[in-house]
């Protein structure tokens, strides 16, 4: 080996390196002390370890890769295969899983691709314990049986590998950067790298959960610890999952390998790009650890440095109050390119934020984004659910915590809307939007909400509605729980989900169980209702009338339930006198009648008047009043709406 | 300047005309507005809810209605409070984005209208003087169907312009020149440049077209081809006149629009403060409306000055028999 060889000397490192991860594994706790990307103790089972050298040709937008895994069975069943996903081969033409369900969308995966826009990832050779399997690999499409598909691969093993076992997998391939799909890709010298390296499925005691790559959902895979070394040219800035252990120039290639660490994460992303403008911000707080945050942005974004700083800070602040500590102390905050696709996207301690040239200040643009991709770190990235199986354990609750945590903090939070082109915002200063039906996003969900069950592999919803099911009917019933339950409660049942099942992958009803147990109430019914149905919720008062009889007047109130799904609410009727009389009813039957006999006139009846229920998908007809407003609200409507009619016509009249 | 100056006096000559597109603008609008009030009130019923519709804006209700409306319901959204109509509309032309059925029949009857009162204000900008409404309407009959007829030439220009030309720029050119722009504000002036070029084109096809109807009625023309051509001709002997005068009563355009800006209220509430916005948004469309006729009047002015007799037009204003008895004479 020579320095003229550095292909020979970075293979010696990386043998080096894998033979230290090994002896670091195999100890029962970690002996040195805590350094850059180290956890002490180990926080995860630390089951699927990688160890990756990879190189990329900007010029020709492909990754040589290599990886040493180090995979152990912590099920209670043997292994007959190993199965690995190879996501970019989702992007390898226009018949795999992936892009048959973007078509079923209505999607075409973007603007239309040259050749050399697709993806793909080739294995070239696979070693289990030493022994070439190449020869034995096969595509397997366990979700659909499409033979086009090649995203799953599976290695048949020589022996089972039985409970307890480890195994070393030797893996080396070649990638081809597609221009971006689904948030990964290269545009101009902007490349982002995700799902990239031939990884392990899942292994449960019932088998491997290695689903191919779906165009509606994300990713599943085990924890360990990621050792990777990235070469790219010279002066190229490296954003990536872990913290950057040592950086070793090639003066001769003109390249340079980045090598970045990181304990207890179960995916390893990241991004390269000369244009990047890199700054650092701390996160402190009196009883949370300190986290140091480094910011990748886009030079035309350089004046928005702080509003992402300011957001990640939100949420390592909130989520951690509520929830629980983030661990790692340090995470990597990327703006993406303009056209790149790859913005809001969460990955390990880094992930994809998203804003604009212009972002106007009073609108939560890029803070929204921020929030929730930072927020992916608890709900995601600390608690790894299966994101193929059970989205809404991930985004549902993350939705509803970013709504909940921006509301803390924006208060000006303006609604938007962007013309020529998308290009030119304009704020309405008069339309704040509501953490409950904007941060929730009602309007999504009431457009969608009976398009699938929760209950339903997520992967399996139909493609452009899959995700009002996943993120908005999630954060509306969490929004609801807490409405319903009180914050206090919800934040217990949240902080103790958090806590047992961080590091690992819980199930729905590991959660269910876990709410029914802080609450000490049954919700069964409740979950029954909002997971397992596809409901809707819909009360209403179909009727009011309040009239003298006698000395007295009669009131009548019927309350209706005009959808499915049921939910016990509040009744409220309002009295001219003042008073207020509130009926609380099961919500069961479709209607119910409540009469008055009182010295005062009803003005008013509302069901739900707290609006407890934020699923409820139609809230106009959730009260009556005996004084409406209805003709001067129209009234105003339609004098708004006449000046914009004529100003329609009077652009197009510049023509005639 | 000086047509232009021209121009705004006679507009201002002839204040029944600008009253007059303003009433044909609210006719034609208001019916449309009194269908969407109903929708609106049926929606609210004797729901709570209208009550924070009425005080302000209730953008819950309005998600809520906008997602079971149809027809004219379905352009009722946040986009037509206040200043974010006018870009909404402008937004709209620009990008050449479809419009309702039921909007587009709207602006199809406005056009219509237009197209009738053309020839009567033009001919009363061109007299320069008093037409009364008898030479009003006259010319607006004698000049409908010849103006029909280049409305056709018009459709077909204008189809080609917001169909074949748009999509080819922003469907094909566009996309083609920002595949590898991985930075936001570049593309902004690309499509900014391209705004530019599109722009240019309608300002052409506009000018050239109102030139042509200016010739038919101050030169009695018949043929709508025929006033096409000399249209052309005249802007290309007087290139530098008619484009500054354009860029002239564009920058009337600009203003109005600026000063409308600083000016409407926004959702605002449902008593005085809605009669308010109201009067407001009425004023703006008369600017707008003062605007239109200024391009006509101004270009007229032009148009006139540029010829051996200033003030001429050919066709003779038509004269009422003083009374019924009159044609006994003849007889």
């Amino acid at each position: 080996m020579t320095p003229d060889h550095p292909g020979d000397r970075s293979e010696l490192r990386r043998h080096l390196r894998t033979a230290a991860l090994l002896l670091t594994c195999a100890s029962p706790a970690f002996a040195q002390p805590a350094g850059p990307g180290e956890l002490r103790p180990p926080q995860s089972p630390r089951n699927a370890n990688y160890t990756i050298a990879a190189e990329l040709d900007v010029a020709t937008r492909t990754i040589t890769g290599s990886e040493v895994i180090h995979w152990r069975n912590i099920t209670s069943a043997a292994a007959n295969d190993l199965q690995f996903h190879l996501y970019w081969n989702a992007w390898k033409n226009a018949r795999s899983t992936f892009m048959r369900e973007n078509a079923l969308g209505g999607g075409r995966g973007g603007a239309p691709r040259t050749a050399g826009e697709w993806g793909r990832i080739d294995v070239s050779s696979i070693k289990v314990g030493g022994i070439d399997r190449t020869a034995s690999k096969r595509f397997i499409a366990p979700d659909d049986d499409n033979p086009e598909d090649e995203t799953v691969l599976a290695v048949p093993l020589a022996a089972p590998a039985p409970p307890g076992a480890e195994l070393q997998i030797d893996v080396a391939w070649t990638a081809h950067v597609p221009r971006t799909f689904a948030r990964t890709g290269a545009i101009n010298s902007f490349f982002f790298i995700a799902q990239w390296f031939p990884k392990l499925g899942v292994l449960e005691d019932s088998g491997w959960n290695c689903h191919q790559f779906h165009a509606g959902t994300e990713f599943f895979s085990d924890y360990g610890v990621y050792d990777v070394s990235l070469t790219v040219p010279t002066g190229w800035i490296v954003g990536a999952t872990g913290v950057r252990r040592s950086l070793d120039a090639d003066e001769a290639r003109r390249t340079a390998t980045h090598r970045y660490y990181q304990e207890d994460v179960h995916d390893f992303a990241w991004t390269t790009s000369p244009d990047y403008v890199e700054r650092i911000d701390r996160f402190t707080h009196p009883t949370l650890p300190q986290v140091e945050m480094r910011l990748l942005l886009q030079p035309e974004h350089v004046d928005q440095a702080e509003r992402h700083f300011d957001a990640t800070r939100t949420t390592l602040k909130y989520y951690g109050e509520w929830y629980g500590p983030y661990p790692y102390g340090h995470i990597t905050i990327v703006d993406p390119a303009y056209q790149s696709g790859a913005g809001g996207m969460e990955y390990p301690t880094l992930f994809t934020a998203g804003t604009r040239w212009l972002a106007p200040a009073q609108v939560t643009t890029p803070e929204g984004v921020t929030v929730h991709e930072a927020g992916h770190q608890f709900w995601y990235g600390i608690v790894g659910n299966n994101e193929f199986e059970d989205a809404w354990m991930d985004e549902g609750l993350n939705t509803f915590s970013t709504a909940r945590a921006i509301a803390q903090v924006y208060r000006t939070n303006d609604l938007a809307l962007r013309f020529f082109g998308g290009f030119i915002p304009w704020v309405l200063t008069d339309v704040a939007l509501s953490r409950e039906t904007d941060g929730n996003r009602l309007a999504g969900y009431r457009r969608d909400a009976t398009s699938d069950a929760q209950s339903t592999p997520s992967f399996r919803y139909f493609p452009t509605s899959g995700g009002s099911i996943t993120y908005n009917k999630t954060a509306l019933w969490m929004n609801t729980m807490e409405r319903w339950l009180g914050w206090p409660t919800l934040q217990r049942i949240l902080s103790t989900h958090f806590e047992r099942w961080k590091f690992r992958h819980p199930k729905p009803q590991d959660f269910f169980d876990i709410a029914s147990e802080v609450s000490g109430r049954d919700l069964g019914w409740y979950f029954d209702e909002v997971y397992r149905g596809s409901g809707v919720f819909d009360y209403g008062v179909q009727q009011l009338t309040s009239a003298r009889d006698g000395d007295l007047y009669h009131t009548s109130v019927v309350v209706r339930r005009y959808g499915d799904a049921t939910f016990p609410i509040d009744v409220l009727i309002t009295f001219r006198n003042g008073d207020r009389v509130t009926e609380h009813w099961d919500g069961v039957d479709r209607w119910k009648l409540y009469v008055y006999d009182r010295a005062a006139q009803a003005v008013a009846a509302q069901v739900d008047p707290d609006r407890v229920l934020l699923l409820d998908v139609n809230y106009t007809n959730n009260s009556k009043t005996l004084e409406p407003q209805g003709g001067a609200a129209a009234a105003k409507g339609a004098t708004k709406w006449i000046v914009w009619l004529q100003d329609c016509l009077l652009s197009w009249a510049a023509l005639v | 300047m000086s047509a232009l100056t021209d121009g705004i006096r006679r507009v201002a000559r002839a204040p029944a005309i600008l009253v007059g597109v303003w009433a044909l603008t609210l006719l034609v609008s208001l019916p449309m507005a009194v269908v969407l009030r109903g929708m609106l009130a049926a929606h609210l019923g004797d729901s709570l809810a209208a009550d924070t519709a009425a005080a302000g804006t209730n953008y819950d209700w309005m998600q809520e209605f906008g997602e079971q409306a149809t027809g004219l319901g379905v352009t009722f959204g946040p986009h037509i409070i206040g200043f974010a109509a006018v870009l909404d509309n402008l937004s709209a032309f620009m990008d050449a984005t479809s419009r309702p059925a039921v909007i587009a029949g709207v602006a199809a009857v406005y056009a219509i209208g237009w197209l009738f009162l053309a020839g009567g204000i033009l001919d009363r900008y061109a007299r320069n003087r008093a037409t009364r409404a008898y030479g009003f309407f006259a010319a607006s009959g004698v000049f409908f169907f010849r103006f029909l007829r280049l409305a056709a030439v018009q459709a077909v220009v204008y189809a080609f312009l917001f169909g074949a030309l748009h999509r080819w720029l922003f469907d094909r050119l566009y996309p083609r020149m920002i595949h590898e722009v991985a930075v936001e504000r570049t593309a902004f002036f690309i499509r900014l440049a391209l705004y530019l070029v599109f722009g240019l084109a309608v300002a052409a096809s506009v000018t050239i077209f109102d030139y042509a109807k200016v010739r038919a009625v101050v030169e009695d023309r018949r043929s709508m081809l025929g006033a096409i051509r000399a249209a052309v001709g005249f802007i290309q002997r007087n290139v530098a006149a008619t484009a500054g005068l354009f860029l002239a009563n564009f920058t009337l355009f600009v203003l109005v629009i600026a000063v409308y800006g600083l000016v409407v209220p926004g959702g605002g509430g449902a008593g005085l403060s809605m009669w308010i916005a109201l009067a407001l948004g009425q004023l703006y469309v008369v600017g707008r409306l003062w605007v239109k006729l200024v391009f006509w009047a101004s270009e007229t002015a032009l148009f006139q000055q540029r010829l051996a007799h200033a003030g001429y037009v050919a066709r003779p204003q038509p004269m009422w028999p003083d009374s019924p008895a009159a044609d006994a004479i003849h007889e």
